[in-house]
């Protein structure tokens, strides 16, 4: 079976799978209600997020000046930098740090997903245990995430409900405030008993080193506070120059990515855990971790960058709003990408996990523009759709039947072969 | 000097009813038009799907470019988009039908007759985001007495794709065909006739719970015979 039939399966199998639509659709129109109104009370949004566009497009232009700032300044308050080039390095650093037959606590990370981080660590017999309800929802299915923002879009409550029944060996009820009791209760003694807590970022400044990470649950919290070893893994497009143009970030985000006007949390976190409480003699590791580590992944962000089209791609804050809004992603989800999804992850999948893998998924974006008018950074992903199918033609990915149209055209002068 | 009219593929091909009743319109409003006897293919499908455009919109212009004409009209916003957008150094204006029409607000005004009917309007995507033309239709659809426009609760610039576009319908026609369908789900309540403008979401939105309509159909519907 060639690409385009294998996607095409992938699709029917959405289509068909009425748990999956209940799911989306649910969610989809909760989200799109409840975001309209928070937007409308928030106008002065407008401006701050066009600031927001100006801020990434200038940390962009000298992104590798503010990776060293932001370097320097972590390792200068006693953390410690790194910067993989690709996912197996990334991997590496974070085995070197690990080590096996340890216990892993991990908040929602995308990039983490990227580089396929929690099999890899399995490999060497560690436990890993997702703590966002959605991540931790998908890993006890054995699925993989479907949305940025809310990995487990697909899946309904009655559908939780047998998954987590299974796992606590009782009948749970599909009421989603019993649901949550049951991820809470599941998951709180790992927190404390866990050896190491991974967690992204969701924007770190390069002037003082601090990572920015937004969440609603509380469980980043824990995960970056309460194991002795706090990792933080994120691209290195999350830099921006100033704690200044971090806020401005962290102001687009909530209403875009969960329709409110600011976060329940929002931790910064620039060192590991100190005191000098006693005789002014600086410690680390006090209630925090001892260690910080933070991880810069490239993994095909410089090259994303050196295309003139595609680096507006870099801009995106991954706040998952133009997943939500998609007519396609609406209908298929998750098959609608690869390791990221919607138009705008069709770009990232092609930079971080290969052309090959968005060659067929890449044809059923319609080019419809809504994506662009309701991101907040304005993003154009139909353009860099259009010019990366473009490029996928060149390399000699393109579907039969459009083959077949191109001919009748050329031969018939329409694409009917009429 | 006469105005070409472009019909395009999908009003030539598969929704021909489109073509004979702009052709209609232009009759009954003596428009000077004249046709293409070959028109081909503006290349916006080879364009959406990344195929080389170069020799087809090549051929196109210089066929509009062979007959004596400064100003195109085309029913269809793919090609509207493509001969605008995509075509590079392009002398000859291209207008969408609903731009043109608009010029001769006062004869349509004194023809068009009063019908009682509650319509909607679906923005194509080519005309409304790609080309920025979202009143014009609307216009011309509040031209015509006792008529009573409803809003899709998502218009204009938010407005839900057919599904039909980009390659889409060719490469996966199930996916194509349920956002349609999705797309009919949020047709407002009580609306009558679902207005369309241009051939390809005519095509993808037909079904059998509400009638769709070309912009040039409601028009001609409401002429006084």
């Amino acid at each position: 079976m060639d690409i385009y039939s294998m996607k095409r399966e992938e699709f029917l199998k959405w289509l068909k799978d009425e748990n999956r639509r209940r799911g989306l659709s649910r969610a989809v129109s909760s989200y799109v209600s409840s975001k309209e109104k928070i937007l409308a009370r928030m106008p002065h949004i407008n401006v701050i997020r066009k600031e927001a566009r100006k801020i990434k497009e200038n940390s962009m232009e000298r992104i590798f000046e503010l990776l060293k700032e932001a370097m320097d300044n972590i390792i200068d308050s006693h953390g410690n930098a790194y910067f993989a080039k690709n996912a197996e390095e990334a991997r590496e650093i974070v085995l070197k740090l690990i080590g096996s037959n340890k216990m892993v606590i991990k908040s929602k990370s995308l990039v983490s997903e990227e580089i396929e981080l929690n099999e890899f660590l399995e490999k060497y017999d560690n436990k890993v245990f997702e703590t966002d309800l959605g991540e931790f929802i998908i890993q006890l299915r054995g699925e993989k995430p479907t949305h940025i923002i809310n990995p487990s879009v697909h899946v309904p409550r009655e559908e939780v409900a047998k998954t987590f029944s299974k796992i606590i060996g009782r009948e749970v009820k599909s009421d989603i405030e019993e649901l949550v009791k049951v991820a809470r209760e599941y998951l709180r003694d790992k927190f404390f008993t866990a050896d190491v807590g991974i967690t992204g970022a969701n924007v770190v400044a390069a002037n003082t080193g601090t990572i920015f990470i937004i969440e609603n649950e509380g469980n980043a919290r824990f995960v970056s506070n309460a194991p002795p070893i706090h990792i933080c893994i994120t691209g290195m497009e999350k830099i921006v120059p100033t704690l200044e143009d971090a806020f401005k970030i962290v102001q687009v985000l909530p209403p875009y990515a969960t329709a409110i006007p600011m976060s329940a949390y929002v931790s910064m976190i620039t060192s590991p855990s100190r005191t000098a409480d006693i005789e002014k003699t600086l410690v680390y590791g006090v209630h925090g971790p001892r260690e910080l580590h933070v991880i810069f992944l490239d993994n095909g962000r410089t090259r994303m960058l050196s295309d003139s089209i595609l680096k507006e791609a870099l801009y995106c804050i991954r706040c998952g709003s133009c997943m939500y809004e998609c007519p396609v992603y609406r209908i298929i989800g998750g098959a609608f990408g690869h390791n990221y999804f919607g138009g705008i992850g069709i770009i990232w999948s092609a930079f971080t996990a290969g052309e090959d893998k968005v060659a067929a998924a890449i044809d059923a974006c319609t080019k419809c523009g809504r994506c662009k008018e309701l991101c907040p950074l304005e993003i154009d992903v139909p353009k860099m759709v259009e010019y990366l199918k473009k490029k996928l033609v060149s390399m000699g990915y393109i579907a039969e039947r459009h083959k077949e149209i191109r001919r009748n055209i050329i031969e018939r002068g329409n694409p009917f072969g009429e | 000097m006469p105005i070409l009219y472009w019909k395009g593929c999908m009003a030539r091909f598969r929704t021909k009813k489109i073509a004979n009743s702009i052709e209609e319109l232009f009759s009954r409003m003596e428009l000077d038009y004249i046709k293409l006897s070959n028109e081909g293919c503006c290349g916006s499908i080879l364009y959406r799907t990344g195929q080389d455009a170069m020799e087809v919109s090549k051929q196109t212009m210089e066929k509009i470019r062979s007959v004596d004409v400064r100003e195109v009209v085309t029913g269809c916003p793919g090609c509207f988009r493509t001969m605008s957008k995509d075509y590079e150094s392009f002398e000859v204006k291209i207008y969408n039908i609903s731009q043109f029409l608009l010029k001769f607000k006062d004869l349509l005004r004194e023809n068009l007759r009063e019908i009682n009917v509650k319509v909607t309007y679906h923005d194509p995507c080519h005309l409304g985001r790609h080309m920025g033309i979202y009143e014009e239709p609307r216009q011309l659809i509040k031209l015509i007495p006792g008529i009573e426009l409803v809003e899709f609760k998502h218009n204009r610039e938010r407005a839900l794709c057919c599904g039909y576009g980009g390659g889409l319908r060719s490469a996966y026609p199930e996916v194509s065909m349920e956002i349609a369908k999705s797309l009919l789900n949020e047709v407002p309540n009580d609306v009558e006739i679902l207005i369309t403008a241009c051939p390809f979401c005519n095509y993808a939105l037909n079904n059998s719970r509400i009638k769709v309509l070309d912009l040039s159909e409601l028009l001609l519907m409401a002429w006084r015979d």
